[in-house]
This record gives structure tokens, C-alpha cells and sequence, in this order.
């Protein structure tokens, strides 16, 4: 007679076996199993900064993956590792994301010797999203300072793909030097769209430029709205969005209707590797997006 | 060898002995399992313990060793003149090593307890960067082969490599070792820089700190710590001075 | 809950039982401090005999078991620029004998954060099913506050937890896979006696701490002392080695490491536990450092367990097993720590 333990095999559970989904946090999966994609397109936006197109490539998975604006990818390079970062492009898109990356680590500086069809691991959608549901039938202010247009890029193509939903939208940018900024190829179509307003604003302007000079919160003395139904996604480094947002404060915006978007040094995206707390709340769930009352609230956080 | 369809460069290397003994230099030809692909990813053109080539083509130049003669000053030199990249590979080139222990008594007197009544000509320990640039050291007695693959798949790829900043008991713990202080022996663990997977707290010694210390390390709790702990200012001091990484945080 | 009495000889039949085809870890001492003291770690047995169950504590904690120090997350493999991704998780059962409640406490503590929240760890599940756990009480050890934060009683989390009653074991049995493993060996229900006896011993055991830790107020507490001068006190001692989270049986953070072969044929994804003290803990590419001092990241350490836990799970991350504080070079430990806190506080 003896005592023999039974195996456990944990694949043998029904919901592991189910088609990979990060949207069913839930549910059991498998965690650190990348959907594999593939570098489509590879876009040079400024010496630091490229904009990557990639797509996943089975159709099951690619058909299952959804993201809202404000959420973001762990983006694997086999080998040398994986960097959280936040979707660029529009959330009506099925299949395809766009990231907009800094050359800034190991990760990243790999990523910008890569070429289309690269296949490179995608975990993900992570985090919380700016709630565009709840700012139905308000005015919009989508405010970036520097790198933040890269996260602000998606709600601002969910507005303007639905600008019937809301009552007025600005995009208001500022960058340090005009060679810094993103998408410039973009401000053209942003601006044609009927009832956006663009205005940009450069730190150290060259030769050529011939817009506002200063930093981004002089864009705001210009700006009238009313105060109660309007809502300011922020997006850039803390010390950016705290002026922008003690600004908004002081015009009368509740805080509870601004939203940042953190950045920490997440691990995994999945509340587990505590590498992003701030304080006791993780920046992979409970963010990256949150509303500025809360950051505020958040020791250590700006 | 492509990876990810980015075709990795394969540097022209050479490496140049200086006043140490060498065994960092057999440390690159050691790990025989991956020998032949980490010899394959980079050129070697001047390396006396793996080739008889002897070019001075080199783009990056790997120094073993202290400077410790004048001649030594010269030859440095010139190879930095030559070396795109340059790098200082083990304790006494990044810090000068045991051999920097000499620095602390009179030359005359070390040289005589060397060579007898033959003395050498022989001046003070330097550490490469003491001398001429260096763009990346790698510390350790020796270096860990490892680490240096790491480094070399680092480089022919572009990016950038980051050292481990943790103290060496965080290696250790992982190890499962019972601190070596609970046994009555001094060891440099909390404040020197990991990454060689603590061998000697392994092996029952403690930590002689060849890789310098750790990022932000607490050297003044830590001699605090150790003076209570019964060890004399002179040995902590000694132990400090072992490898010459601790050199300007006392 | 069931609850049997076993006779310690039977305890040692079914330990020999388990041992013949799985296998088990249980309580070594691995060496003696110099003062004679035995220094116990959670290691394989091959016997009986092997383990001291009289053990204080043991040094690390058994979660290693659970969440290991190193753990290969997955296996890329390359060819010809293509790569396929391997993923393995651990399949082998086998049996930990003597794990104190406190330490099966953590492992409740670990559930609830990698198994009952969003994204459930196969990787942990795996290890935690496929383990047998043999939970044994004991008197307090010497400076173990576990009472003071409700780890010192365990109710689940195990398959079979003892209470020495002299010359037979009270046995809780948790599971119906510790039903059946302890159907092996004589078993009977307990008596009037067997209760009394076993209620007696936990009075006892209860009596025993000496060290009180008062935590009722410390979430409040640690929010009105966040600038408090105790963080740089103690902040300032702090060695920033990590070596707390390592000991700790419910640290959980970690870092991920890949390593790629040197002929690019292959590379490994490593998760690493890692330790809020450490200097790079909270920084970002391009250098920037959300935490740089000592002070900083000890504080965030001791809100974890005291604060942020709390606000999720409505109890400590802390079981109160002290581990931290017998490590610690520099002295740092709860029981003073927290003291300062509320002293500081009642000023």
C-alpha cells in the first residue's frame, strides 16, 4: 500500500483552453503567452519617436482583440524583453494597433532597428481607458505635452470618429522644440474635421515656426467653455499635467472630469510583479488612466 | 546569425593584457558550450591566449588588467587611439584590483618584498579610466563569462547593456545562504554589486566586493553594522581596500 | 471542517506512505549559529527522521515552493527570423510536511492575490494544487507577533493541519485529497477528551507570544505619518538589500529577465522575485526613479503590508513571522518599526 498524489495538469482546466483573451481577466489563461503579430509598417515621426503598425496574426485572436482608448499593450521582442506601451490608433480598428515609441531602453532601442515583418509578441489590452461614454453630449479637451500625444492620439480619433457624441472638441498640444512634434502629417485632417479645434504651442521655436510660443497653459487663458460640462483628457509627465490640471481646477472643472494617464514601470500588466504601485494601487489595473481627484489622492504619485 | 531579420554587426576585437594575471583573458575562453558561437559573433584579431593574429584593425578593445608601469601609459594610449569602443574587463582594470593594495605602502619597500634585491621599475596602481576614457567597464575577479556574452549580444545588436544595481545578498538570498555575518564572518554582501550569483558566500566566504559597490549603497550603516558586529576599523578597512572598488566612497 | 485523531506513530506511517512514491519536503536543519541555535529549511526528505518538527521557524520561507526565486515563464525558440513561444508549468505533485500556520496563512494571503483577483497565475496554481500540505502547530516562537495579526490559527489553506496533544496529533483536515491520504494510516474521531485536550493546547499556545504588535490603527496611522521623521530613522539604517522580501512568506513582486543563447537559437523569459528595496525597483526606461531614497522605498515596503493590503483584502500582507527582522543586518524589524509609528502618532 502507499500513498500516490495525483498530477495536476493546469491545462486541463476549461477556461485555459479557451482562445487567449486578455479582456477576460477572470478567467484562468495563459498569462505569459504572447499573441503573436507581426511589424506592418514602420513610421518615422522624430529622431526619438517611430510609429509601429502591428497586427496579430491568427484571425481567431486578431478578431477577439479589443482595446479602448487609454489601455495599453506589453509589447515582447523574444529574447530581450517586454515594454509596456499605450495604444496610439483608433479603437474601431480590428486586429491592427499602432504604437508610437521613444527610443529610450533596451527594448525600445531594439524596436527601432526592427523592419516590417518582424514578428514581435503582444500582451495586452492592459489597464484603465478615458471613459468617453460618460463625456457624451460635453465639451472635450484633449490636452498632450511632449510624448503624451502618443496615449491621447486614441481618444482623439474616437472623438473624431464620433464627434456627433459630443458637444465641442479642442485639441490643445505643446511640445519643446518644433522638430519634437508627433504627427504632424495629422494636424491638417484633424483640423478639416468640422468643430475641432487645434492649437499647438512650441517651447523653443526655430526659424520657421510661426505658431504660439510658450508653455501649454497659455493656450488655455484663451479658452472659454462652460466649466460643468466639460470634460479635459491630459495626457504628458506629471509635472505637465499638474499645472494643466490645477489650471482646469482653478477654471472650474471638477477634478473628477480630468483624466492623466500614468506612467510606471510595469512588469507584467497584471497587478502581480507590484513594480508600478503607487502606494497600494496599481498602475497596470487601476490605471494607467485616472481621473485627477485620485492622483491626487495617491501618495507618491506626482 | 540574423536575429529577428536585424543582421548583428561583428565587431573586430581585440584583447590586451595589462599588469593582472590574465585570468579574466581565460575567462573569455572559457563555457566551452557556447565558445564556438560567442567566438563566431565577434572578430578577433589580436588575443594571445585564443590566436596568433596580431592586427591592429580593432573596433573595440578589451583591457585585462592595471596600469601600473609607465611603458603600460604609453601602450594604453595608444590603443584608446585606435579603439573605437574601449572597455575595461575585470577588478583591476576597472578599479585597479588587488594590485592597488600596493598604492597604500611605500613603493620602494613593496618592491623589494617582491623582487628581493632585483626590483622593477614599478609606480603607482591605476585603474584604466585613471589613464584614458573607457566606455564600458565590466568588474568582477575574474568577469563572468556570462555576463560578458550578455555584454557582446548587447553590442553587436546596438543597445545598450545595464548591470545588475542590486547588492550581492539579493543573489544570495536566492541562493538560500545562511548570512555569513551570523557565522562570525565579515562579508561586503550588502553593499557590493551583484550579478555573479554570490560564489563566495556560497562557498562559506564572504564577499570581497570585486565588483564594487552597489548603486546608493549604505557604506556607513554598513561599517556601523560591522563594528558592532566586533570587526576592527583596520579590517573592514582592509576588506574595503581588497579590490580598490570602494576607493573614493570611503 | 473535519476533525480526527491520529497516534504519532501513525503520523510517522503515513509520512513513510507519502514518501514511497512522491516527493517530500519537509523541516532540516541545514546548520547551527555559532551560539548552538539550529538554523531549519524546507528541504526534501528521503526519511522520517530527516525532519525536526520541533523547529522555531525555519529561516526562508516555504514559499519558494510556490513562488520560486527563479522561474522560467516561457521558451522562445528561433529559426530562420521566426520564433515559437513554449510555455511549461509544473505537473509533479508532491508533499510538504510541518508547514507552520503562519506560513499556511501566507499562502491564503498569496491565493487571494494571484488566484481571486484579475488575471488567476497558472503558473501558481499549478505549483499550489499540485502540493500537499501538512500543516503542524507549535508554540510561538521567540519573537514572532503572528497573534497580533491574526496568522497565529489557520482555518484553510492546507490538507491537513496537527496539533501535538503529547502522544497522539488533533488533526484538521481541509480537503477530501487529505481525507483519503490520511484514510491510509489509523485514524479515529475525537473524543470529549481529544477536544478538551486540543482546546487546552491552543489556550496555551495563544499565551505564549511575547511580542505584541498593535496594528488596529496602522492604516490610518501610516497615512497621517506618511512624512513622518521615523521613515528617514529607520530609512537611514536600511541597507537596501532585499533581503526582507526574500525571507518574507508572502512577497510576491518580481522582475522579468530574458536571456537569449549565444547563437540567437533560443532564449529564456525568467521571472525573478525582486524586492521593493532595491535601488531600480521603481524606475522607468530613460532612468527616472520613482523611489531613490532608502526612506522612500522601505516606507512603500511597510505600506504594502500594512496599508494598501489592507484596503484590498481587508487584513495585513504581513503573517507577523518576524523573517524580516531576523535578517535584517541593519536591525530593522516590525514590532519597533511600528512602535515608532504610533508613538510618533500619539505625540
Amino acid at each position: 500500500m502507499s500513498v500516490i498524489l495525483h498530477p495536476y495538469d493546469v491545462r486541463d482546466e476549461l477556461e485555459i483552453q479557451k482562445a487567449l483573451d486578455f479582456n477576460r481577466r477572470k478567467q484562468l489563461k495563459h498569462v505569459d503567452k504572447v499573441h503573436r503579430a507581426e511589424i506592418t509598417n514602420v513610421v518615422e515621426l522624430t529622431e526619438q519617436e517611430k510609429l509601429f503598425h502591428i497586427r496579430i496574426l491568427d484571425a481567431q485572436e486578431r478578431e477577439r482583440f479589443s482595446f479602448l482608448p487609454g489601455q495599453f499593450v506589453m509589447v515582447e521582442l523574444p529574447g530581450y524583453g517586454e515594454v509596456p506601451i499605450s495604444i496610439s490608433s483608433s479603437s474601431s480598428q480590428k486586429g491592427h494597433i499602432e504604437l508610437c515609441i521613444r527610443k529610450a531602453g533596451l527594448v525600445t532601442g531594439l524596436l527601432h532597428a526592427c523592419k516590417p515583418k518582424t514578428p514581435v509578441g503582444l500582451r495586452g489590452p492592459f489597464g484603465t481607458h478615458f471613459p468617453l461614454g460618460k463625456m457624451r453630449g460635453k465639451n472635450v479637451l484633449l490636452i498632450a505635452g511632449g510624448l503624451g500625444l502618443a496615449p491621447l492620439r486614441a481618444p482623439i480619433y474616437y472623438v473624431t470618429e464620433n464627434l456627433g457624441e459630443f458637444a465641442d472638441a479642442h485639441i490643445i498640444y505643446g511640445a519643446k522644440r518644433p522638430k519634437d512634434l508627433l504627427f504632424d502629417y495629422e494636424y491638417e485632417e484633424w483640423r478639416r474635421i468640422y468643430g475641432v479645434k487645434l492649437d499647438i504651442i512650441v517651447e523653443k521655436p526655430d526659424e520657421k515656426w510661426d505658431g504660439h510660443v510658450g508653455l501649454i497653459t497659455q493656450l488655455l487663458d484663451g479658452i472659454t467653455f462652460d466649466a460643468n460640462d466639460t470634460y479635459a483628457i491630459v495626457c504628458g509627465p506629471p509635472v505637465m499635467f499638474k499645472f494643466v490640471c490645477n489650471r482646469l481646477r482653478d477654471m472650474g472643472i471638477p477634478m473628477q472630469h480630468m483624466f492623466v494617464s500614468l506612467e510606471r514601470r510595469m512588469h507584467c500588466g497584471m497587478g502581480k510583479c507590484c513594480r508600478c504601485n503607487i502606494g497600494s494601487t496599481f498602475t497596470c489595473i487601476d490605471g494607467p488612466v485616472f481621473d485627477y481627484w485620485s492622483v491626487l489622492n495617491l501618495k507618491e504619485a506626482i | 546569425m540574423k536575429y529577428l531579420g536585424i543582421e548583428p554587426a561583428r565587431p573586430k576585437v581585440a584583447v590586451f593584457d595589462f599588469t593582472g594575471c590574465e585570468g579574466c583573458e581565460l575567462q573569455l575562453a572559457n563555457k566551452e558550450e557556447s565558445l564556438a558561437a560567442f567566438l563566431g559573433s565577434i572578430e578577433i584579431v589580436n588575443f594571445r591566449e585564443v590566436t596568433s593574429t596580431r592586427r591592429d584593425d580593432y573596433d573595440v578593445a578589451i583591457i585585462d588588467g592595471c596600469i601600473s608601469r609607465d611603458d603600460e601609459v604609453e601602450r594604453i594610449k595608444e590603443i584608446r587611439s585606435r579603439a573605437k569602443i574601449l572597455v575595461a574587463m575585470g577588478s583591476c582594470a576597472s578599479f585597479g584590483g588587488v594590485n592597488r593594495m600596493k598604492n597604500a605602502y611605500n613603493l620602494d619597500d613593496a618592491n623589494r618584498e617582491v623582487y628581493g634585491d632585483k626590483p622593477q621599475a614599478t609606480g603607482l596602481t591605476r585603474s584604466i579610466k585613471e589613464v584614458v576614457d573607457v566606455d564600458l567597464e565590466i568588474p568582477g575577479c575574474p568577469v563572468s563569462k556570462e555576463e560578458v556574452e550578455r555584454i557582446v549580444q548587447h553590442l553587436v545588436l546596438g543597445v545598450a547593456f545595464t548591470f545588475p544595481v542590486s547588492p550581492v545578498c539579493f543573489d544570495c538570498k536566492h541562493r538560500f545562504i545562511t548570512c555569513l555575518f551570523e557565522h562570525g564572518k565579515l562579508c561586503l554582501g550588502s553593499i557590493a554589486r551583484s550579478g555573479c550569483n554570490a560564489p563566495c558566500p556560497a562557498g562559506g566566504l564572504g564577499c570581497w566586493g570585486c565588483r564594487g559597490p552597489a548603486e546608493d549603497c549604505n557604506l556607513e550603516q554598513f561599517i556601523a553594522i560591522a563594528r558592532e558586529r566586533g570587526f576592527s576599523q583596520k579590517e573592514i578597512d582592509e576588506r574595503l581596500g581588497f579590490f580598490g572598488g570602494f576607493e573614493g566612497l570611503r | 471542517m473535519l476533525f480526527k485523531v491520529m497516534a504519532k506513530s501513525s503520523f510517522e506511517e503515513l509520512v513513510g506512505l507519502l514518501l514511497e512514491s512522491n516527493e517530500v519536503i519537509g523541516p532540516r536543519m541545514k546548520t547551527r549559529h555559532p551560539d548552538g541555535k539550529g538554523v531549519h529549511q524546507f528541504l526534501p526528505i528521503t526519511a522520517f527522521a530527516d525532519m525536526d518538527l520541533d523547529y522555531e521557524k525555519s529561516e526562508y520561507s516555504p514559499k519558494t515552493y510556490f513562488l520560486p526565486f527563479k522561474e522560467n515563464l516561457s521558451t522562445y525558440r528561433f529559426q530562420g527570423g521566426d520564433w515559437e513561444q513554449e510555455i511549461k508549468y509544473r505537473i509533479q505533485p508532491r508533499a510538504i510536511v510541518g508547514m507552520r500556520a503562519c506560513d499556511i496563512n501566507a499562502l491564503v494571503k498569496l491565493d487571494k492575490v494571484l488566484l481571486k483577483g484579475d488575471f488567476p497565475s497558472p503558473y501558481y496554481l499549478a505549483r499550489r494544487k499540485n502540493t500537499f500540505i501538512i500543516g503542524l502547530d507549535h508554540d510561538p516562537c521567540e519573537n514572532g507577533f503572528c497573534a497580533s495579526v491574526g496568522s497565529d490559527i489557520v482555518s484553510h489553506g492546507f490538507d491537513l493541519f496537527l496539533t501535538d496533544l503529547g502522544d497522539r496529533y488533533f488533526v484538521a483536515i481541509d480537503s477530501d485529497r487529505g481525507y483519503r491520504v490520511a484514510a491510509n494510516v489509523e485514524i479515529r474521531d475525537p473524543t470529549e477528551a481529544d477536544n478538551e485536550a486540543y482546546v487546552q493546547t491552543r489556550n496555551r499556545i495563544a499565551k505564549g507570544f511575547k511580542v505584541e504588535v498593535s496594528i488596529r490603527n496602522l492604516p490610518q496611522i501610516l497615512d497621517l505619518e506618511f512624512q513622518s521623521p521615523v521613515w528617514k530613522k529607520w530609512g537611514d539604517k536600511c541597507l537596501s538589500c532585499g533581503s526582507c522580501s526574500a525571507v518574507c512568506p508572502t512577497c510576491y513582486c518580481y522582475g522579468v529577465e530574458e536571456k537569449v543563447a549565444m547563437d540567437f537559437s533560443e532564449s529564456a523569459k525568467v521571472k525573478r522575485l525582486y524586492s521593493c528595496n532595491l535601488y531600480d525597483f521603481a524606475m522607468v526606461a530613460g532612468g527616472h526613479n520613482f523611489r531613490p531614497s532608502r526612506e522612500s522605498r522601505l516606507k512603500y515596503r511597510y505600506y504594502h503590508q500594512h496599508r494598501g493590503f489592507v484596503e484590498t483584502y481587508d487584513e495585513p500582507k504581513c503573517v507577523g513571522c518576524n523573517r524580516c527582522g531576523d535578517v535584517c543586518l541593519a536591525g530593522i524589524n516590525p514590532p519597533e518599526v511600528i512602535t515608532d509609528l504610533e508613538k510618533e502618532a500619539a505625540r
